[in-house]
This record gives structure tokens, C-alpha cells and sequence, in this order.
């Protein structure tokens, strides 16, 4: 049984009378603990893939499926609380909220919910990528490879069945991608699924399985 | 730093909105200053007001509580029946009723003199209190003295005055009565009835009511029974004057509130304003916490906190400084310190309080639906 699935998913958008197709009927079935690396040309439908993948957007025709039920026609209330529970978010631009420490980045998927504080879990998610001594850092005093590694940090607090990466080395360089690149392998070896979208060759290096796509469709 | 102390999963939205207020302090500062300002034109212009009206209650004094009735001179009546008075008591019911003659002399005492309005009063407690000595309850025998009289002479209880050729002991100094009044009792001496005149008939009864109204009622029913077939008294009676006054001191009020209500309109509109452009910036904030899994209701709350801090910050400051501006119009201005602590000025701290929190909340709405309701995809796309 696939972690996350999409089902001949569709997506048009209507830019002012003339409708784009971003994505064309797409299939797509990711495993658990799979790493999944999607590449293509700028405008090919990748972001559109993501979005619908993370519950941000629902396709126009088609389906979305985690763990054999349909998530496709979710109300806003259920994706967003789904989003928390099942999907990590890793972005190119690494998205910290620069008033937060590093633990609390890292705690704020679980700040707005009830029970007792994620302080502890953040901490050790923290210190298992590398960074138990810049706990109580501000976003501005952290290098873009230790952002990178508390936003991953952040993406799994939840322990979520799915990590999506949009970009995770674009803003790096080759070696502190490495570095992250490794991160995220490692987390597919406790059954998470991590899916990537990158134009970085290197990224494939550490994929289980590489598709492309073109227009749309896979190529 | 506040920082430490607001608890992050008891108060989540309190715990982000102060980070996201101290980020951006002097803009965060100026707008709660625009609340503070219209705070203080409310509460300032609302207590101005309220002293002026305090103060003016004050000074007129029980003069609309009064009830001044005099023999119809115009009919060519002079004095007022002994049974006149009954009437006019069968008439107000419970409502005291004093009947005295007036007249005028000359005050001797110590070699001094000065010549004042001499009243013959029987039942001088039902209107007077004495500073010092005692007012009795039916009088007999003895002076009372107004306050201005015996400060001119010099006279002190247990003296001896000549009135008019007559000697009497002083048994009381009348309080000094600071209000207006057409009859006001400082330049008098009072004596018993029958030291004045002669000896039949009253120029004056004066009735105590408690209240306007009483006074009021108290004149319509004079009016109504004793003037009934002939005009037999004149009734003079303030409690419709006064009404006036007290109605053109609330449009005073309710205009110096319009004006602070204004100020604190265009300090709503500076929030409004903050909070939008504050949330317009962190556009992309508000979409990754929407993508993590944050709820709509919860980036709302957080907005909606952000924009009440601002204004209970601001607000607070503003009852603060209004109340160090009354502090000033004490020092400044001669201004009683019971008017100023007079409990409804509070009340128009706690009003201008509560509209500069309530205007700021308000304002907090619009950006704070915009932002929560604005799809994280949208937000995130660069």
C-alpha cells in the first residue's frame, strides 16, 4: 500500500479566459520509506505536483489517496489538520519565522494545538541533525545549511508519514547539500517517505527513484 | 524581556503576536501612540467635561430644589396668611415649608455696625446648619448670625448684638453657604418670628424639596390649590433653570466626546493600517504556518491579539497620561480635589479604555481575515 498516491490527477488554471494545463492526468504512487526525486524544466508542472501532494491545492480532476483513502475534496479545516498530523514541508527558501529560536521553529507546527509542549521532541530532532548546541539560536544567527537542517527538524515534529522538499539544495552549497541530502535519507530509514522536487543532479544521487516531468506528464 | 514570560502553549496566539509585535518596535509603538493619543482626548475631553458639569451642579447648588413663594404684590396683596402657610403645607404634602418675615436693620456689636437683611424665622433647622453654636429647632429666643455678618463684626456665640435697637444673645453662626441663592442667609441675622414685623403674616416661605422634581411638583400643586380662585402668592421656583443648565452641560459633554472620538477613529484607521501592512510583509510567514498544519481560526487569533496589544499597551498608556492631565488642571486650576475624584470621571477612564482596546480589535479584523483566509499556495509562490 502506497504512503501517498495521485490518481490520474488533472490540474487547469484559468489565467484570465485562457486555461492552462498544468498537470495532465499524472499518476504517481509513493512507498513507505521511498525517496522519490522529481526533476524538470522550470513551468513542467513540478510546484503544481507538490501542492496537491501536501493538500495546499486540490487537483481539477483526479485524486489524491494517502494510506488507501481519498484525500482529494478535503475541506479547508480537515487538509489543514491533516497537513499537521501526515506531511513535513522542507523549502528552498528554508521559511523559518525569524522572531523564533531554532526549538521553537521546530515546535511551531505544535504550538497551536492542545497537550503538552513539543519542547522536549524539538530538541532531540534537533540535536539528532547536528544542531544541540544552537538550540536557542535566531534564525539570523544560523548559517543556510543549519535553517535547512531546523526546518527538516520542524517537518518532522509531527512524525509524518510524508516529507515533501521543494528545492532543499537550491540555496546551498554542494557540500552543506550533501549534508542535508543525507538528512533526509536517513529519515526514509525510520519509513518516512521523503519526495523531492529539484533541478540538482546531485539529489537523484541519494533518490530511490527518479521521475521526470515534462509539460505535465512524465516523460 | 517579555518574551520570557508569556507561555507558549497556554497562550499560543499571546506567544506569537508579542514576537511578532517586538520585531517591528518603533512601528509597533507609533501605532499604540495613535491609540494613545484618541485615549486621551476621550478621557481628558470626557473629564473636562464632567468637571466643568460637576463643578457648575456644585456651585448652583439645592438652588433648584427650592421653592420661593411671596405674596402676589401685583394683586395688591402684602403678606402671607397664617392660613395661607397651611394651605400651601396641605398642599406639598411632607415637603418642609419655612415661613419667615424679612426685614432690615442695623447689627451693633463692639462698637461696629453694618446693616443687614433681618429674617424672623420659627423653624430655622429645617433650612440652615450652624458652623458653630447650634441651630434650634423652633426658635425662640437668640440670633443666628450669617457667616459674612459675624466675620465683619466679629462676633462669636454667646455675644450680645443689638438688632435694630433691640439686644439679643447670639445662639449660633450659620454656615457659610457657598452656592447661589436669591436668599442667600450670609449677610442676614435671623431672629425669632415675633422679633420681627408686626407680629402677623409672612413675607416669605421657603420649601426644601429634595429633588427638581419634588420642587417642581411642590410648585404645580401651590399653583394648583392655593392660587386656585384668586392669585394670592407668587411662586418662584429655579428646578426648570437648573434642567437647562444640566441638559446644556451633557451636549457640552457628548461634543467633547465626539471630538476625542474622532481622534481615537483616525488612531483605528493607523492600526488598521499597521496590521496591514504588517501582515502584507509577512505574507509568506502566514503561509508556511498555514502549511504546517496551522488553523485558520488560530492565524486569525494571532492577528486579532496583535492588534489588542497594541491597543491595551496604547490604551493604558493614554489613561495614565489623562490621568496626570486632570492631575495638572488640579494644580493649575481652581478645581475642588472631591470633583476630580468624583467616581464618574473613573467611569470615563474605563470608557475611553475600553473604546481605544475596542476600536483596535476592530481594526485587527480586516487584516486578520485577509491573512487567514489567503491560500498558503498564493502565499508561498515567489
Amino acid at each position: 500500500m502506497p504512503a501517498i498516491e495521485l490518481r490520474a490527477a488533472t490540474k487547469r488554471y484559468d489565467t484570465g479566459g485562457e486555461v492552462v494545463e498544468a498537470l495532465s492526468g499524472v499518476d504517481l504512487a509513493v512507498e513507505r520509506g521511498e525517496f522519490v526525486s522529481i526533476i524538470g524544466p522550470s513551468g513542467s508542472g513540478k510546484s503544481t505536483l507538490l501542492n496537491l501532494l501536501g493538500l495546499l491545492d486540490s487537483p481539477t480532476t483526479g485524486g489524491v489517496w494517502i494510506d488507501d483513502s481519498n484525500v482529494t475534496d478535503l475541506t479547508d479545516e480537515e487538509a489543514t489538520l491533516l497537513r499537521r498530523e501526515q506531511v513535513g514541508f522542507v523549502f528552498q527558501d528554508f521559511y523559518l519565522l525569524p522572531t523564533l529560536t531554532a526549538v521553537e521553529n521546530v515546535t511551531v507546527p505544535t504550538v497551536f494545538t492542545q497537550g503538552p509542549p513539543a519542547t522536549d521532541r524539538a530538541k532531540s530532532l534537533l540535536s539528532r541533525v547536528g544542531l544541540a548546541d544552537r538550540l536557542s539560536h535566531l534564525p539570523t544567527e544560523l548559517s543556510g545549511g543549519q535553517k535547512q537542517r531546523v526546518a527538516i527538524a520542524r517537518s518532522l515534529i509531527n512524525n509524518p508519514q510524508i516529507v515533501l522538499a521543494d528545492e532543499p539544495t537550491g540555496n546551498l552549497d554542494r557540500e552543506i547539500g550533501t549534508s542535508i541530502l543525507d538528512e533526509l535519507r536517513r529519515i526514509t530509514d525510520n519509513g518516512v517517505s521523503v519526495i523531492a522536487v529539484t533541478h540538482d543532479e546531485l539529489v537523484n544521487e541519494y533518490a530511490d527513484r527518479v521521475v521526470e516531468l515534462v509539460d505535465g506528464v512524465w516523460q | 524581556m517579555i518574551r520570557q514570560y508569556v507561555d507558549a502553549t497556554r497562550f499560543p496566539a499571546v506567544f506569537m503576536a508579542v514576537r511578532n509585535l517586538s520585531r517591528s518596535r518603533l512601528r509597533s509603538g507609533l501605532a499604540g501612540l495613535g491609540i494613545l493619543i484618541g485615549v486621551v482626548a476621550i478621557a481628558s475631553l470626557g473629564m473636562f467635561g464632567n468637571v466643568l458639569s460637576l463643578g457648575a451642579d456644585d456651585a448652583l447648588g439645592d438652588i433648584g430644589n427650592q421653592v420661593i413663594v411671596t405674596p402676589n404684590a401685583d394683586g395688591g396683596i402684602d403678606t402671607i396668611e397664617e392660613s395661607t402657610v397651611t394651605d400651601i403645607r396641605r398642599a406639598i404634602g411632607d415637603t418642609p415649608a419655612v415661613p419667615l418675615r424679612t426685614g432690615g436693620g442695623l447689627v451693633e456689636y463692639g462698637g461696629a455696625s453694618t446693616a443687614t437683611t433681618i429674617y424672623g424665622i420659627a423653624e430655622p433647622a429645617a433650612v440652615y446648619t450652624a458652623a458653630d453654636g447650634r441651630v434650634p429647632e423652633r426658635h425662640r429666643q437668640g440670633a443666628l448670625v450669617g457667616a459674612s455678618v459675624a466675620e465683619q463684626l466679629d462676633v462669636r456665640v454667646g455675644a450680645t448684638i443689638t438688632v435694630d435697637g433691640q439686644t439679643h444673645r447670639v445662639v449660633g453662626i450659620l454656615e457659610e453657604v457657598e452656592s447661589f441663592s436669591p436668599f442667600s442667609p450670609n449677610d442676614a441675622v435671623m431672629l425669632p418670628e415675633d422679633a420681627v414685623g408686626d407680629g402677623s403674616g409672612y413675607d416669605q416661605v421657603t420649601i426644601e424639596a429634595n429633588s427638581g422634581e419634588e420642587a417642581a411638583a411642590a410648585a404645580a400643586a401651590i399653583e394648583a390649590t392655593v392660587n386656585d380662585r384668586e392669585e394670592r402668592v407668587d411662586i418662584f421656583e429655579l428646578s426648570s433653570i437648573t434642567d437647562e443648565i444640566g441638559s446644556f452641560f451633557s451636549l457640552l459633554n457628548s461634543f467633547l466626546l465626539g471630538l476625542g472620538g474622532i481622534s481615537l477613529l483616525v488612531a483605528g484607521v493607523s492600526i488598521l493600517n499597521v496590521m496591514l501592512m504588517s501582515t502584507v510583509e509577512r505574507r509568506e510567514e502566514i503561509g508556511v504556518l498555514r502549511a504546517v498544519g496551522v488553523e485558520k481560526r488560530d492565524v486569525m487569533r494571532m492577528i486579532l491579539v496583535e492588534a489588542a496589544l497594541l491597543g491595551v499597551i496604547g490604551a493604558a498608556g493614554g489613561v495614565v497620561v489623562s490621568v496626570g492631565l486632570v492631575g495638572l488642571l488640579y494644580l493649575f486650576a481652581p478645581v475642588d480635589l472631591w470633583i476630580l475624584l468624583h467616581p464618574t470621571n473613573v467611569l470615563y477612564l474605563l470608557l475611553a479604555f475600553t473604546i481605544g482596546v475596542a476600536i483596535s480589535v476592530i481594526s485587527g479584523l480586516y487584516p486578520a481575515w485577509n491573512a487567514a483566509n489567503e491560500r498558503p499556495v498564493d502565499a508561498l509562490r515567489s
